[in-house]
């Protein structure tokens, strides 16, 4: 077996492994989709009436605005569920068993994110379904909900790297937890739930220019009109941005832990 | 010594022992502490906007959202003390508890009371934020009349979370703990007056009791303290608080069933 | 009175399990009570019954006079405990703790903080009370937990594998402060794993096996009855060279003759014979005479006396963990000495 069909095998058995133990740990997994779940549920009842004000966007329903950022929510949480994972396998040292093992550094920490991949076309899927349940029209159709889930798994990809790499760097679940109120900090301050046009200074302006905002705008435009160039590419860029930084750092990340021995 | 001196102390050296998690071990307290905070200026510089729709009952969103954010932390808290009580369940420290002749209602008492004076750090915070940024200051006896209802949804919130750490045993329930008051303090009048919430949660939020409780809080940021607007919110506080230390109680009886 | 008396105590669980079934023991007042079991056998559960963390399911059960189950608010006033698995807070010192544990017991607070101290120095953390208990040793948690036990002065304390996992220079601390304790007037139901505990500590010692009591008497008792102290001997042949197993027939047969009238023969084993003895040592020196008479040399000879461990295997069939693991533990081969 050539080295590249053996990191593969270890990459998917790693990644199995991330999957099993998202579904097994209720207390990592549930947070992940109840909670964006939930607050998407009261967002849409609470501030619903905002499709009235003026220069907000023309959409079906607050909902069919919503799904995006609820989407969105939901990988930056399976990444930093994913990083509190790995997290406690340093902790219990089952990472340093891992490093022990005769394969590439890095399949260790790809088979995490292939995981967390999953894990975040699992969630596009589970909200797309949701906008279905309570008819939210997808505008592109069987292509754009295509489109979507593959966005989705990539914006995943991208936060799982960023969360292994905090995960390397710390080596403890308890930091990655802490990182919680910092990915909603990060989310308000993007147009995840509302269009920038309408939000408060200095927010709105941030929201402007939050790489955030344009990954969200590519997954919402498929849902509420119809696909846009200049908006997907934004959002594809966005995504290669912070999937290079989470790639980056968590290679350098384990680099240090390797050259520190553990 | 008599009963209710014992007991007073009881309940004061459990209050201390649980202020260790905070003063011993102060960086895992932030999160906590800061997630109300956080969500306060997210909420209102996201959904900001919305006081401008007709019927909104104040120009300051800020303002209309700081209760909201108090209940939240109050809640955040509750629920941090079912984790708590969880782990000392998980680790034996419970048993000793249990196996000592204290009243169990005195063992509840100190457990909650502890819950309902932490709740006013995130609170203090959020409201020094709150004010620096411009919300309203609701006068000292709208100002009283909601850190006293931050106390009683805090009280609320750890009876639910003690309830839940007896029921389980396990740490693994803080979601539960979590989700369950979050729930009922957004599905509120959290963010909009009731007459603009749309469908479903307009139908939710009459009946849910915390919107009194969350109504009583708000009074004075967005206008006058009246009685009228304050007699419900602590109704509902004391009807939940018994109905949940009940449980609590019994979920503690059961543990040495 | 009784300190502790069980009448059919009982406790099923959810699933039809029962984990206690149908214990009866009285428990003397003064007395040190060693309770033997393996996991599982039903030990924890007794234990946390009578401490009023678990309420039996049937039978009856009173400590320090008091039903557990009617009573458990004056069972709780009388007893001290200290439960397997210390649970101590690792965020409080040491001297904090026991200061609470005197709150919860109804203490005065500067009656509270005399009793920390006296106790702090009688199990010897006079030095580390104001530590964190976080940073203190498996030894030194072992001696607050007994500490913590003793603030009410109790009439009955409980102790549950109180040494478990101890070295035993700390094993030894803590057996000097039961049995001090004990001097004093405590009455102790101890649980362990270790018959070396029990035999040391216990004036009676209780074996429970799948939820019942199997045995019950003095160590001294219950070993005479799993056998009498036997002798182990191997034979040296005329050339001085001993006798293999397979070795000298007619020897052996000799051997056996003279054996056999001094008790009866068992089989031998690794090539040694093996004989009862009535009264143990003062046997040695006839046996050696009567073989030499009949022309045979003794080369090696062992007086073999019955343990507590061999009482536990007949009573239910099993070895006892703790001492199990030291057996497999001096019986691992030694790591490869080239590395």
């Amino acid at each position: 077996m050539s080295a590249f069909a053996a990191d593969l095998r270890v990459i998917s058995e790693l990644g199995r492994r991330s999957i099993r133990q998202t579904i097994r740990r209720p207390q990592l997994s549930a947070p992940l989709i109840i909670f964006p779940t939930l607050l998407l549920a009261i967002q849409t009842g609470g501030a619903g009436r905002a499709v009235q004000l003026d220069g907000f966007p023309q959409v079906d329903s607050f909902l069919q605005f919503m799904l995006a950022g609820a989407m969105l929510q939901a990988c930056m949480l399976a990444g930093n569920s994913g990083g509190i994972a790995l997290a406690i396998d340093i902790e219990m040292g089952f990472t340093d068993r891992l490093l022990a093992a005769p394969i590439s550094r890095f399949s260790i920490v790809l088979g995490r994110l292939a995981g967390t991949a999953m894990v975040g076309a699992f969630t596009a899927i589970w909200f797309l379904a949701i906008g279905l349940i309570f008819g939210v029209p997808i505008s592109e159709g069987v292509l754009g909900v295509i489109w979507i889930i593959a966005l989705v798994a990539a914006t995943a990809l991208a936060f799982g790297g960023i969360g292994a790499a905090i995960a390397l760097r710390s080596g403890k679940a308890s930091v990655v937890q802490g990182l919680f109120p910092l990915i909603f900090v990060i989310l308000f301050l993007s147009t995840a739930f509302f269009p920038a046009n309408l939000m408060l200074a200095p927010a709105a302006d941030i929201a402007e220019y939050n790489p955030l905002s344009f990954v969200v705008e590519g997954l919402r435009e498929p849902i509420v009109s119809a696909f846009s160039g200049p908006d997907s590419l934004k959002a594809l860029a966005s995504i290669g941005g912070l999937g290079a930084i989470g790639f980056v750092t968590s290679a350098l990340a384990l680099r240090g832990r390797v050259k520190r021995g553990g | 010594m008599s009963n209710f001196r014992a007991n007073v102390a009881m309940i004061r050296a459990l209050v201390r022992r649980s202020s260790n998690e905070l003063l011993r071990v102060p960086g895992a307290a932030i999160p906590g502490v800061l997630a109300p905070t956080i969500f306060f200026l997210g909420i209102t510089s996201a959904f900001g906007g919305l006081t401008l729709l007709p019927g909104f009952t104040t120009s300051s969103y800020q303002s209309f959202v700081i209760p909201v954010s108090l209940m939240q932390g109050a809640a955040f808290t509750g629920a941090a003390t079912g984790v708590n009580l969880a782990r000392d369940i998980e680790q034996g420290w419970f048993d000793r508890l249990l196996a000592s002749p204290a009243p169990r209602p005195v063992l509840l008492a100190g457990i909650v009371l502890s819950a309902s004076l932490r709740s006013l750090i995130p609170a203090t915070i959020l409201l020094i934020i709150a004010f620096a940024i411009g919300a309203h200051w609701p006068g000292f006896l709208g100002l009283g009349i909601a850190l006293v209802v931050v106390m009683g949804m805090a009280t609320v919130a750890a009876t639910w979370g003690t309830s839940l750490a007896f029921r389980f045993k396990s740490q693994s329930a803080a979601p539960l703990m979590q989700a369950g008051m979050l729930l009922f303090v957004f599905l509120t009048t959290a963010y909009a007056p009731l007459d603009l919430l749309t469908g479903w949660l307009q139908d939710v939020a009459r009946i849910n009791p915390v919107t009194q409780v969350v109504e009583a809080a708000r009074q004075g940021f967005v206008g006058g303290v009246t009685w009228g607007d304050t007699w419900p919110g602590l109704v509902a506080l004391a009807g939940l608080a018994v109905l949940l230390s009940a449980m609590a109680l019994r979920g503690m009886r059961r543990m040495t069933a | 009175m009784a300190a502790i008396e069980t009448e059919g105590l009982r406790r099923d669980f959810a699933g039809g399990i029962v984990a206690v079934d149908g214990v009866d023991l009285a428990v003397e007042e003064g007395e040190i009570y060693g309770f033997l079991g393996p996991n599982g056998a039903g030990k924890t559960t007794t234990v946390r019954m009578l401490v009023t963390l678990l309420r039996p399911t049937g039978g009856r059960a009173t400590v320090a006079g008091y039903d557990v189950a009617d009573q458990a608010s004056d069972v709780r006033k009388s007893i001290g405990v200290a439960l397997q698995e210390a649970a101590l807070d690792p965020l409080m010192k040491g001297r904090e703790l026991l200061q609470l544990q005197a709150t919860l017991h109804g203490i005065r607070k500067a009656r509270g903080d005399e009793l920390a101290d006296s106790l702090l120095d009688r199990v010897g953390l006079t030095k580390a009370a104001d530590r964190r208990v976080g940073t203190y040793s498996g030894g030194m948690r072992r001696r607050l937990d007994l500490a913590t036990a003793l603030v009410h002065e109790p009439k009955v304390l409980f102790l549950d594998e109180p040494t478990t996992g101890l070295d035993p220079v700390s094993r030894q601390a803590v057996w000097q402060e039961v049995s001090d304790l004990n001097d004093e007037g405590t009455t102790v139901f101890l649980t362990t794993q270790y018959l070396e505990e029990a035999d040391m500590l216990a004036d009676r010692v209780g074996i429970i096996s799948d939820g019942k009591l199997v045995a019950e008497g003095t160590p001294e008792a219950l070993k005479a009855q799993v056998g009498k102290p036997h002798l182990e001997l191997s034979l040296a042949s005329a050339d001085g060279v001993s006798v293999s197993s397979e070795g000298n027939d007619a020897e052996e047969d000799k051997a056996e003759e003279v054996l056999a009238r001094f008790g009866k023969l068992l089989p031998p084993r690794d090539g040694k014979l093996l004989v009862e003895v009535a009264h143990g040592a003062s046997d040695i020196a006839p046996v050696i005479r009567a073989l030499d008479d009949s022309g045979l040399a003794v080369e090696s000879l062992d007086l073999v006396e019955p343990s507590l461990d061999d009482v536990f295997v007949e009573k239910t069939g099993q070895h006892l963990e703790g001492d199990d693991d030291a057996v497999d533990g001096a019986a691992e081969p030694e790591p490869a000495a080239a590395e």
